[in-house]
């Protein structure tokens, strides 16, 4: 049977299997060990390696098994197919690319600031419900999300979720779609502009360095336009360094007694200021402000994403926070509500993230080789987010936790002074003193670290905390602000591109109504339209800066469930696709995701509407500060604030309820698609662009 | 070494992809054209405008 001189080539052939196997096994019960490990933990401390150890060995047997089944038996990819990079190669979104770049470009489009505030806010359940979420729901849940849709695109000419939701499930798909991205697009905007805030509110250094972007920006602009036309990567690296001497400048000005009043802004002030910000960056040209700070964002993004693994990996820190503390049982002082269902929405990105399917269905479609790099690109990108959320779970966690509580809690909770603050908390059993808060705030470079809301502060000291492990605590003021430049940096660009979007998308949808006002280029729709998207994130950004549960309890709960409710719409629009291809036999791949995400989002929804409890139900929460009104105990200022918390409670609540039933239309319209086809009542074609050929080499792919 | 000079020249490729210079390349030699600075505005504003009409990432 065998030859003399294959013989030998196969039994090293089998060997070398063999030894693969064994290693796979051992990733197996690497990654079962590590995950009971942090799992049964109770009472001590545990090294943060652990984490590393559980997510990474998780991630890849599931990149290496899970996501390859998916691949081989459900999508049957196939590298003889063409795909519409080559198909329809034009030389600019067409494009045939390397793997591994597209895997970082897709990875750098799909990593926002999601993944590293959602599990910094979790952490007050403690490590544990956060850390199990964003493994098992990344391999079972976000990863195959991405996947799906990128695959359903890729063999549909690089179609989007709305084009896709329209043509498989129905016109009512498409136009819902549509409308729950511009929704959810305000909320987003309006909930990261409010982590910013919360981020420099009294904060010079913080306020100077952001501010020092903005001319540092223009003169990007300037350069790569006028004076250096094309030389985007110099253009940025200068651009860094003068990022990183603002941050310089920030701590003079900080020590300046004329120039530090000057940069401590209140609330409302640094609210205004981004509001008008966002305005300016959506009617400017491109090219003067936004581009340029995109693309150092986007650099300074994935830099510190790899500094923050390299240092957790050396510095290996302890984390302080307990598995569990006891805000699970919904009275946590960060946002109110149970581990089920607050737990999943809080934490979207990282988990799972229906704006994924907005990346998946864009660009990277059209820029896939072959048809298998689809699973690196969709899977394993995915995974990668998902262990930056873990890593912003560590650095939340290895901060004390009365430090952790008192950054985090707003006033209207644990006190409107230091010491009711630290008394509340530590009648909490976290321990923390008025003086060990000022001594943190003092090396920080901040005059106070008490109510810092939003996550971003606390994500701050987490991550100074691990640099400084690195290179030493003289310098934690400056990666402290660095860090915060970061976060301010890239939420700031992403408020920016969100409203140009919003922008256009509005533009889109009032075209049918006033064909003026469709038009791109016409200046009083532009201003219109731009200042219309402004108002609508900006009053919720507002709303939060008034709110005196730090607006964070209210918004970031919403922005958690409509983000969910997307990828609901998304994995809808997967698993109708997936039915037409095999009836029933594979449904549970993306049914499973779909009917937990329905189950946690509605509860969540349903429980932030009704919930009696006023921190948690918008509407107990207007009965309540309606009695506080009708009582009579309040007067002037106060009885107008209130009736604004009033409007804006059900305002919430009102919101809370369109999503669902833009979600619940989509729902119903898929089932009966399925049971059609399941049946046999429906034709169940699939609407895949046909087979072609592929030219591309072996090499070449 | 032969490996971290892969790695170098794929980070580099990654780093001019991100940052538009790859794809100002296959513009160019697309239409069989030179680089000048208004060729760069016309591709600019071209890819600028295609790429901030698509929504952000959370």
């Amino acid at each position: 049977m065998f030859s003399a001189t294959s013989a030998p080539a196969s039994r090293s052939g089998g060997l070398k299997r063999l030894l693969g196997y064994f290693l796979w096994v051992l990733v197996a019960i690497a990654a079962a060990f590590c995950l009971a490990a942090i799992a049964l933990n109770r009472g001590e401390h545990i090294n943060s390696t652990w984490l590393v150890l559980a997510s990474s060995c998780t991630y890849l047997i599931g990149f290496r098994f899970y996501a390859r089944f998916i691949a081989a038996r459900v999508m049957a990819l196939n590298n003889q197919r063409a795909t519409p990079a080559e198909r329809l190669k034009n030389g600019l979104d067409f494009e045939p690319t390397n793997k591994w770049i597209l895997f970082g470009h897709h990875f750098a489009a799909i990593a926002g600031p999601g993944p590293l505030v959602g599990p910094v806010l979790a952490a007050q359940f403690g490590y544990l419900p956060g850390t199990l979420w964003i493994i098992i729901g990344g391999v079972l849940g976000g990863a195959v999300q991405d996947f799906v849709i990128l695959f359903a695109s890729m063999r549909r000419d690089g179609k989007s979720l709305g084009q896709m939701a329209r043509e498989e499930i129905g016109k009512l798909g498409g136009l819902v779609a549509l409308l729950t991205v511009l929704l959810i697009m305000i909320v987003l905007l309006a909930v990261v502009a409010l982590v910013v805030v919360n981020a420099l509110v009294g904060s010079p250094w913080g306020t100077f360095t952001i501010a020092a972007t903005m001319p540092i920006a223009l003169f990007m602009g300037l350069y790569l336009r006028y004076w250096r036309p094309g030389k985007v990567l110099e253009c940025s690296i200068i651009g860094f360094l003068l990022v990183v001497a603002a941050i310089f400048g920030g701590q003079w000005v900080a020590e300046s007694s004329f120039w530090a009043p000057v940069f401590t802004l209140s609330a409302t002030g640094l609210a205004l200021a981004i509001i008008i910000y966002g305005f300016l960056a959506s009617v400017l040209p491109i090219w003067l402000f936004l581009a340029p700070r995109d693309y150092l964002s986007t650099f300074v993004k994935l830099g510190v994403i790899f500094l923050l693994a390299v240092g957790i990996v050396l510095v290996r820190p302890e984390l302080q926070l307990p598995a569990f503390t006891r805000f699970t049982d919904g009275t946590g002082p960060i946002f109110a509500g149970k581990i089920f269902p607050f737990c999943f929405i809080t934490i979207a990105c990282g988990a799972i993230s229906g704006f994924h399917s907005l990346i998946s269905s864009g660009t990277t479609p059209r820029m896939i080789e072959k048809e298998w790099h689809a699973w690196p690109v969709g899977y394993g990108a995915m995974l990668l987010e998902s262990f930056v959320a873990v890593m912003a779970m560590i650095a939340a966690c290895v901060m004390h936790p009365g430090v952790y509580f008192a950054v985090n809690s707003p006033a209207g909770i644990v006190g409107a002074t230091p010491a009711a603050a630290v008394a509340t908390i530590n009648s909490w059993g976290f321990p923390v003193s008025v003086a060990e808060m000022q001594e943190l705030a003092r090396s920080a470079g901040e005059q106070t670290l008490f109510y810092r809301t939003g996550g971003a502060p606390s994500l701050a000291l987490g991550m100074a905390h691990i640099f400084a492990g690195a290179g030493g605590r003289a310098v934690i003021g400056f990666w402290y602000h660095f860090a915060i430049m970061f976060e301010a940096l890239f939420i700031l660009t992403i408020i920016a591109a969100g409203t140009r979007v919003g922008r256009f998308m509005l533009q889109d949808l009032l075209r049918h109504a006033s064909p003026s006002l469709g038009r791109m280029r016409w200046i009083s729709g532009m201003m219109a339209t731009s200042s219309a998207i402004v108002l609508a994130w900006g009053y919720f950004l507002y709303q939060g800066v008034r709110d005196p549960l730090g607006g964070i309890n209210a918004l970031w709960p919403l922005f958690g469930i409509a983000n969910q409710l997307l990828a609901t719409i998304a994995l809808c629009v997967a698993t109708t696709i997936l039915v037409k291809m095999h009836r029933a036999r594979y449904l549970w791949i993306t049914g499973l995701p779909l009917v937990w995400l329905v189950i946690v989002t509605f509860t969540a929804a349903w429980q932030k509407i009704f919930s009696p409890v006023p921190r948690i139900g918008f509407l107990a929460q207007a009965r309540q500060l309606e009695s506080a009104l009708a009582s009579g105990a309040l007067t002037g200022a106060q009885l107008a604030q209130t009736r604004t918390l009033i409007f804006n409670a059900r305002l919430d609540a009102v919101l809370c309820a369109v999503f669902l039933v833009l979600v619940a239309v989509i729902l119903i319209d898929s089932l009966r698609i399925w049971a059609g086809v399941l049946q046999g009542t429906r034709e169940s074609r699939v609407m895949e662009a046909p087979f072609v050929m592929s030219h591309l080499s072996a090499e070449e792919a | 070494m032969i490996r971290l000079r892969m790695f170098g020249s794929l980070l580099l490729a990654l780093l001019r992809e991100l940052s538009d210079e790859n794809a100002y390349q296959r513009h160019l030699a697309a239409r069989g054209r030179e680089h000048s600075p208004e060729e760069w505005r016309k591709f600019s504003d071209e890819r600028l405008r295609a790429k901030f009409l698509r929504a952000r990432c959370c």
